[in-house]
């Protein structure tokens, strides 16, 4: 458990009688970049869900740095260094971009009725660091053009690149992204797979789901493979593509 | 341009409310000063509290259907702290905290019951947080005209005007004298229209802060608020005991205006009003619900005499049914035209009436 960032044991989730996730060990290291994989409906999301406390688990313990975060809430567990992606975009859709960006960003303290209320100029300055650090963001992300629209008019694949924008702000620890790729065009998802490399190497710790294979093959360094919320394949990419197991879940047969 | 956008919503609304102020010149050819200071005090008050639900509403999408209950915790701490009189017999408690001490308890224990309405509540979804308000005002309501022994239950409280009006400056007489007003309404009147003030100028110095900020985001998207490791039931707490203090000076205000206080005065029917005179003015808006609220009142104390030109020979009873339908329809009219209020933005369109 020494260097594992976060460990699952024995994480069992069930909507009625459906078993979404039933995980009996599962542990990432820190900086690793993980992929996670499997048919529609194996319990990807859920599992994201479950570990970054969104949703509670029926039985079974998560731990994040070696605490107990089974019962601790979304935003604690958010403050805790590990921040996700929503699989359908969660942008705050009438506000602008660079609010967007700058409501992420912004700590807690600085966010507070008081300080607000008095304007302290070390807020000001806080605000003007911030917005040069959104400025940088969005210009990474090819966003900057959009600064001051509202984030409703952004088409489906800028809304994904503010929301990857809005979770790194903060230089999180741990980043879940549940299918940053899907909706993008393939040149965006280009850049966007560079810039999930290069976070990773940065040392942030990465789970990503993602349908597009190649993409996964490419970047992952471990692949997880989920089917029907249970482990059937845990190992490098090139393990993965001649398991028999996921080739009969998932990837098909690959004849081509 | 959006600088110019925003002067002509202003002047599109500043044209309007001076129209339907000289409406009420036309329509009251004598005694018109006396009508208007009557509206301005509606209006003031009313618009306050608008100003306050707006917090709830507009700022962090908060579904608060129990308004007037905020309004009467207000005004009832107030006036109970105060000396009054209360009751069948009127039974008179002289000792008492001076006006000002009363009215800062007072609002702090109107926020003080949104922090309390909204622990329980606010975690629900917005339609299920506007049934709890819903409940949570009339509770408040009957259980004020049930403890007759201190809030004088149905009979309400009287003789307690004295305590602010004993601060009335002597020009107000003097203005009034002049005009045929009544001084105390007067008095009233500016109270009103000077916490209209007070409270614009916070709002304002609030709503391009950080935490004006966080609160847009709550209205947007709780889940992603959390993700970004917010505390959103923080945030929606907070934006319930501004509003609700907002609301509970304006409940004293109202107080003070009528001169005696009932627990009629904050049925549903105040929330309602309320809740028109914010969308009319602009939801999300901070200055957008005195606009509002000016029409709205000329609307309301005008259409009888509209209708009364319409209808020469209708008894009373055949008005109060035309003048409610021309209130509909007049703010039918307002809507269709302008969906997002009169200073809302249609990019920041909350309703969607289309
Ligand atoms: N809130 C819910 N209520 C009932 N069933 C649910 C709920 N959320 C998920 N499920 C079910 O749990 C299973 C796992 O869903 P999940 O969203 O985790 O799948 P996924 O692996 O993310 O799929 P996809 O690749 O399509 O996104 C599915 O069978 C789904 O129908
Ligand atoms: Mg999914």
């Amino acid at each position: 458990m020494s260097n594992n960032l976060i460990s699952v044991n024995n994480l069992k989730k069930s909507f009625g009688g459906l078993k979404a996730v039933d995980v009996q060990e599962l542990s990432f290291k820190k900086g690793e970049l993980t992929s996670i994989i499997g048919p529609n409906g194996a319990g990807k999301t859920t599992f994201f869900d479950l570990i970054s406390g969104f949703q509670s688990a029926d039985s079974g313990e998560v731990s994040l740095k070696g605490k107990n975060i089974s019962s601790t809430q979304p935003y604690k567990i958010a403050r805790m260094g590990m921040v996700r992606t929503f699989q359908l975009t969660k942008v705050f859709d009438r506000m602008t971009v660079i609010e967007n960006l700058l409501f992420s960003g912004s700590n807690i303290n600085n966010d507070s009725f008081l300080k607000s209320f008095l304007k302290l100029n070390s807020q000001k300055l806080y605000e003007s660091n911030l917005k040069e650090k959104a400025n940088q963001i969005m210009n990474d992300l090819n966003i900057g053009h959009m600064a001051d629209s509202y984030a409703r008019e952004l088409s489906g694949g800028q809304k994904k690149l503010l929301e990857l924008a809005r979770s790194i702000i903060n230089e999180p620890e741990i980043l879940l992204l549940d299918e940053p790729l899907a909706g993008v065009n393939p040149k965006l998802a280009e850049d966007i797979l560079s810039l999930i490399t290069k976070l990773s190497d940065t040392g942030i710790t990465i789970l990503m789901v993602e349908h597009n294979i190649e993409a996964v093959m490419k970047i992952s360094e471990r692949i997880v493979v989920l089917a029907e919320g249970s482990l059937i394949a845990d190992g490098v990419p090139n393990e993965i593509r001649t398991d028999t197991n996921v080739i009969e879940a998932y990837l098909g047969k690959a004849d081509e | 341009m959006t600088s110019a956008k925003i002067s002509f919503r202003l002047i599109f609304s500043l044209f309007v409310t001076a129209f339907s102020i000289y409406l009420v010149f036309l329509l009251n050819p004598d005694g018109a000063p006396r009508i208007l200071l009557n509206l301005f005090t509606f209006a003031g008050i009313y618009g306050l509290s608008a100003i306050g639900l707006n917090v709830h509403f507009g700022w962090t999408g908060l579904l608060n259907f129990g308004h007037a209950s905020f309004m009467g915790v207000g005004a009832y701490v107030t006036l109970l702290l105060m000396p009054h009189a209360a009751g069948r017999e009127g039974e008179v408690t002289t000792t008492g905290l001076p006006f000002f001490a009363a009215l800062i308890l007072g609002i702090g224990a109107a926020a003080l019951f949104g922090l309390l309405l909204g622990l329980p509540a606010i975690r629900l979804r917005g339609d299920y947080l506007a049934i709890v308000t819903i409940a949570a005002a009339e509770i408040f309501r009957l259980l004020v005209r049930d403890l007759e022994s201190i809030t004088g239950g149905v009979y309400g409280i009287i003789n307690y005007t004295e305590n602010f009006q004993k601060y009335r400056p002597l020009f107000i007489d003097n203005f009034s004298e002049n005009l045929g007003f009544s001084p105390s309404q007067a008095w009233v009147c500016l109270a009103a229209w000077v916490s209209i003030f007070i409270t614009v100028l916070l709002l304002k110095r609030l709503s391009d802060s950080p935490w004006g900020r966080a609160l847009r985001a709550v209205r947007e998207d709780e889940d992603a608020v959390r993700a970004m490791g917010k505390n959103a039931v923080w945030l929606k707490l907070q934006s319930f005991m501004l509003g609700a203090g907002i609301a509970g000076l304006s409940g004293v205000l109202l107080a003070f205006n009528y001169g005696s206080l009932e627990t009629t005065v904050f049925i549903p029917l105040l929330t309602f009003y309320v809740w028109a005179i914010m969308i009319l003015g602009g939801v999300g808006t901070i200055t957008g619900p005195i606009f509002g609220s000016i029409i709205f009142w000329v609307i309301i104390s005008e259409t009888d005499r509209l209708a009364y030109l319409l209808f020469e020979n209708a008894n009373g009873q055949q008005l109060a049914g035309v003048r409610f339908l021309l209130v509909g329809v007049l703010i039918m009219f307002l809507m269709i035209f302008r969906p997002s209020g009169l200073l809302g933005k249609k990019e920041e369109l909350l309703l969607d009436v289309k």
